[in-house]
């Protein structure tokens, strides 16, 4: 199976319902399959800007005071999530204000205000994102984007879901216009809507909607990724209290195939999201006091606000194996990063225990059924799925999992991971310092913050600072995070 | 050429004439009580207190323990951020179920468990399958009472708790948290935030014996609670936890927070941020301890929402209209003791701090002397109601809520009645504690910002965020 794509002229409306009669709450997902890739050269930022400005924008009537004034009351809320593929407006509201609300929301995506001064704060929000927030103070997530801008090099993939510097700088109004125009059509949306919603409103969606513009954009091709060649490493410099660490690579598969659910078990083995379950976590934070967290991905993951679950509609036709180092503090960074591509090394050649394999199968059959509690993660999901031409997401992971064999499992690693051809970007101070010991090939051991007295984990400290990495040299650098995203 | 726009707007008001016809006008439904679900509170024999809550999730249950202990008791000097610290030690194990194999029981449950700290209070949660309740009140019944950690675990623990202060000190909210509170208060714990001073966190491995004493202190059964939302029996939990629990025995300790002296004049501190930024403006006047019976703190969060939120006047004056900040919020959170209402402004030039602190303190005054309309007041405590209501859509979320009241006042009937008061507060009351409370000798100014050259390193700290959220295991 592979995700479904745009829908041409004849096709009637998408739309993904998810009813809950008794439930007071009614939440809205309207996607549409517009994302960053659709940005045009030269105005990379465009799309986020558009989802943003209407989002926090006005209708034809009203301006974005206005709507605000009316939505307050309700307590109701309009957000948009701009992601590489998928732009998708997120409602919710309680259904005793369904029918005032449902107003507000189909006046702002359906007659978007666009406003002036509407558009000059949302593209300064999304400079001051890069510019100050960015570059500056959330070194974790700036770990990660250079992770994208490394690895996707050259692909659609590179750029930030919100542009470059220059890509915002360089939008007018008339182009987001145009972009609207481009996108907001019927062949791209998906309606969604779950929770104590009655049908008729359903038709005024359906009948609504279908004032858009018949059609959808022509999908933008998705080459193969570029191949990496050995250890690739971009050390991002600025003042950082401690060394933030992004490893990742482009696998080829996702949710549509098999193989994501034998790779999903040796994954959550690995590092599953912020528990003690992985053997990232257990070794570098439980057994050495590392850092706050080390885990493992097999798509692209953001965690939805305080859970430590997975935020829906950022699902992309291509996908990347990731590993995430929390903050560790410098003297001890090249160990954290030797430490995780030793572990990712010994999953591939060793696979897992068959003791491993069924705990963790059992785990994630139970584990998996988290991940939807509530309606709007519920419809999320629900939308991902169609998204990726497969059953409701949970629904296929309780189907494949029994299926499952160990060997399946460790079959599927030794296709799709590897930790020889990796894109690594480290966030430090001082980073023409830590390339050149990273260059040199020499032990790199950890400082305790108290020493160890474990015999055991002393042998495998000493494995571990000397554990050779094929660092490709010519493929080393170190940039400016000021220099970083500009365009 | 027609325009495209044009052309759908057209189309849409042709179908909006007709629409509603089918479906629309809904009666509001709800009773008096803002937190809609049943609620059963038993205090067994030993002063543990059980609260279950019924709730429609089929075969899930959010369980619950809450320890009414957080930075705020971290009385002895040299030990802030230790509440948090002892948080990750409960994840070390006992001698019946050392760490591995407490993680092996709740994998195999599939469970999502954590735990976060504030400056009042201590959660530990765990989402699972309900058919796993009796496991988990062995396992957390167990760790409660019978805690035990080596002298290595515990410094490794210390560890990935200085991890957690980098991963958050690359952001100027951990450090204007850690510089208002420093500033603010001179007596009472809130001085420092939950996280703790940097030179804290570092001592931490230091301090394994007193890891011991804050555990007999506080662990303590008339200080916690359970809590127990989703697919329970009310019955049958209070049954199993006289069974599992029924063995914790009292404590005896009984904590002194020194009382924060009156501020008598205005404090500032100006803080240079390493890399570059706009300027950052943090207010924080002293406001009142959280009540479900007075209507000071009530009444303040409702300033809050008339100056702060999206809708407020202020705020579509200096984010909207004139568009000098792109981040502004303020209120009260709730705390045990008196803390402070903060305003955090993020100024897009740093040549307008100035105009937009005056424009601050100005709204401020005005609420001294100009009486709130009433419908303004009736749509704050609509959106209040509703606020509420939609975040209470998983079991998760209700004993979140729950347990935030439990923490602060041991009972969680506290956010019914602290709904209540919203419901009856009059402009008067809002002009009284706008009066009382946006003095400004009792107010303290942090101005965070970036200048050329300034040296790297300069942060530091944990913060807003973390005050707000808690800070968490993992």
């Amino acid at each position: 199976m592979k995700p479904t794509s745009n829908q041409g002229a004849e096709a009637p409306i998408r739309m993904s319902l998810l009813p809950s009669p008794s439930s007071p709450l009614v939440a809205f997902r309207i996607q549409f399959r517009c994302g960053a890739i659709n940005d045009p050269p030269g105005k990379e930022g465009l799309n986020a800007l558009t989802a943003m400005t209407i989002a926090q924008g006005g209708t034809r009537e009203l301006t974005y005071q206005e709507v605000t004034e009316r939505l307050y009351p309700m307590a109701a809320t309009i957000d948009a999530q701009a992601d590489k593929e998928l732009t998708t407006f997120i409602g919710n509201v309680h259904r005793d204000h369904l029918k005032a609300y449902y107003d507000l929301l189909t006046g702002i995506l359906l007659q978007p205000r666009f406003d002036e001064s509407d558009f000059k704060r949302s593209r300064d929000i999304l400079l001051a994102a890069i510019e100050t927030n960015l570059r500056g103070n959330d070194d974790e997530g700036l770990g990660k984007a250079a992770l994208q801008w490394l690895m996707y090099d050259g692909h659609p993939y590179q750029k930030l879901d919100i542009g470059t510097v220059q890509g915002l700088k360089s939008i007018t109004l008339d182009d987001m216009k145009a972009h609207y125009r481009r996108c907001a059509a019927q062949g791209n949306a998906v309606l969604g809507v779950a929770g104590g919603f009655p049908m008729g409103m359903v038709d005024s969606l359906r009948q609504d909607f279908a004032a858009l513009p018949r059609g959808g954009t022509p999908e933008v091709k998705l080459e193969k990724p570029r191949a990496l060649s050995g250890v690739e490493v971009m050390f991002v410099e600025k003042p950082a209290p401690a060394t933030a660490i992004s490893i990742g690579f482009p696998i080829g598969v996702t949710r549509a195939d098999k193989d994501f659910y034998a790779l999903m078990v040796a994954n959550s083995y690995l590092g599953e999201h912020r528990t003690f379950n992985g053997r990232l976590m257990n070794k570098m934070r439980g057994e050495r006091g590392l850092n706050y967290g080390d885990y493992s991905y097999i798509e692209n993951f953001i965690q939805d606000g305080g859970s430590t679950f997975p935020v829906p509609n950022i699902a992309r036709r291509q996908q990347y194996f990731g590993i995430w180092i929390r903050p560790v503090p410098h003297p001890n960074a090249l160990f954290a990063l030797r430490q995780a591509v030793r572990e990712l090394k010994m999953l591939v050649d060793g696979g897992l225990s068959v003791q491993d394999f069924e705990a963790t199968r059992k785990f994630l059959l139970n584990y998996s059924r988290l991940w939807t509690q509530g309606l709007s993660r519920r419809l999320g999901t629900k939308m991902d799925s169609e998204f990726y031409g497969t059953k409701f997401f949970i629904d296929r992971i309780q189907e494949e999992l029994p299926r499952l064999k160990l060997e399946d499992v460790n079959a599927a690693v030794k296709r799709h991971l590897q930790a020889v051809n990796l894109a690594v970007a480290i966030v430090t101070e001082n980073a023409s310092a830590m390339k050149e010991t990273l260059l040199s090939g020499k032990p790199t051991p950890i400082t305790y913050q108290t020493p160890t007295t474990s015999e055991a984990l002393l042998k495998e400290d000493r494995e571990i600072e000397s554990f050779p990495l094929p660092i490709n040299r010519e493929r080393v650098r170190v940039v400016k995070a000021q220099e970083l995203f500009e365009k | 050429m027609t325009d495209p726009l044009k052309l759908v707007a057209a189309l849409v008001l042709v179908i909006l004439g007709t629409r509603f016809s089918a479906w629309g006008e809904e009666t509001p439904r709800g009773g008096s009580k803002v937190f809609p679900y049943p609620v059963q509170v038993t205090v067994l024999e030993n002063g543990l207190k059980v609260v279950a809550v019924p709730f429609d999730n089929p075969g899930l249950v959010a369980y619950w323990t809450v320890v009414r202990a957080g930075s705020r008791n971290e009385i002895e000097p040299g030990k802030s951020g230790f509440a948090h610290f002892f948080e990750h030690m409960m994840f070390r194990g006992t001698d019946a179920y050392p760490r591995e194999r407490y993680n092996a029981i709740l994998k195999e449950l599939g469970a999502d468990h954590n735990a976060f700290t504030t400056d009042d209070y201590t959660a530990y949660h765990v989402l699972a399958p309900a058919s796993g309740l009796e496991t988990i009140m062995t396992l957390e019944s167990d760790r409660f009472m019978n805690l035990k950690y080596t002298v290595e675990d515990f410094k490794k623990e210390a560890g990935a708790v200085l991890g957690e202060y980098n991963k958050n000190a690359s952001s100027p909210f951990q450090t204007l948290n850690e510089k208002i509170r420093d500033a603010a208060f001179t007596a009472h714990t809130y001085k420092h935030t939950t996280i703790g001073f940097l030179r804290d966190v570092k001592d931490m491995p230091n301090q394994y014996e007193y890891s011991l004493q804050f555990f007999d202190r506080y662990y303590r059964p008339e200080n916690c609670a359970l809590l127990v939302v989703g697919d329970v029996d009310p019955k049958r939990l209070v049954d199993l936890a006289r069974k599992f629990y029924g063995g914790w025995k009292r404590g005896t300790y009984q904590v002194e927070i020194p009382a924060e002296p009156r501020q008598t004049e205005e404090k500032r501190v100006e803080v240079d941020w390493p890399n570059p930024t706009q300027p950052y403006l943090d207010m924080g006047y002293h406001g009142p301890a959280f009540s479900d019976t007075q209507v000071d703190l009530p009444a303040l969060d409702l300033v809050s929402q008339l100056l702060f939120s999206e809708a407020a006047p202020l705020y579509q004056k200096l984010v909207v209209v004139e568009q000098e900040v792109d981040l502004l919020i303020g209120g009260a959170a709730d705390h045990r003791d008196p803390y402070l209402f903060e305003i955090i402004a993020r100024v897009k030039k740093p040549e307008r701090v100035a105009y937009v602190e005056a424009t601050i303190t100005a709204a401020l005054e005005d609420l001294k002397t100009k009486p709130i309309p009433a419908d303004r007041l009736g749509k704050v405590k609509s959106h209040l109601k509703y606020s509420y209501a939609m975040g209470l859509d998983t079991a998760g979320s209700v004993a979140r809520s729950l347990a935030h009241y439990i923490a602060l006042t041991s009972d969680p009937e506290a956010v019914n009645r602290v709904y209540a008061i919203y419901d009856r507060i009059t402009p008067e009351d809002v002009r009284n504690a706008a009066r009382r409370y946006f003095a400004r000798t009792g107010r303290t100014v942090v101005i965070l910002s970036h200048k050329e050259g300034a040296p790297a390193g300069a942060q530091g700290g944990a913060g807003a965020m973390a005050a707000a959220a808690g800070v968490t295991a993992r």
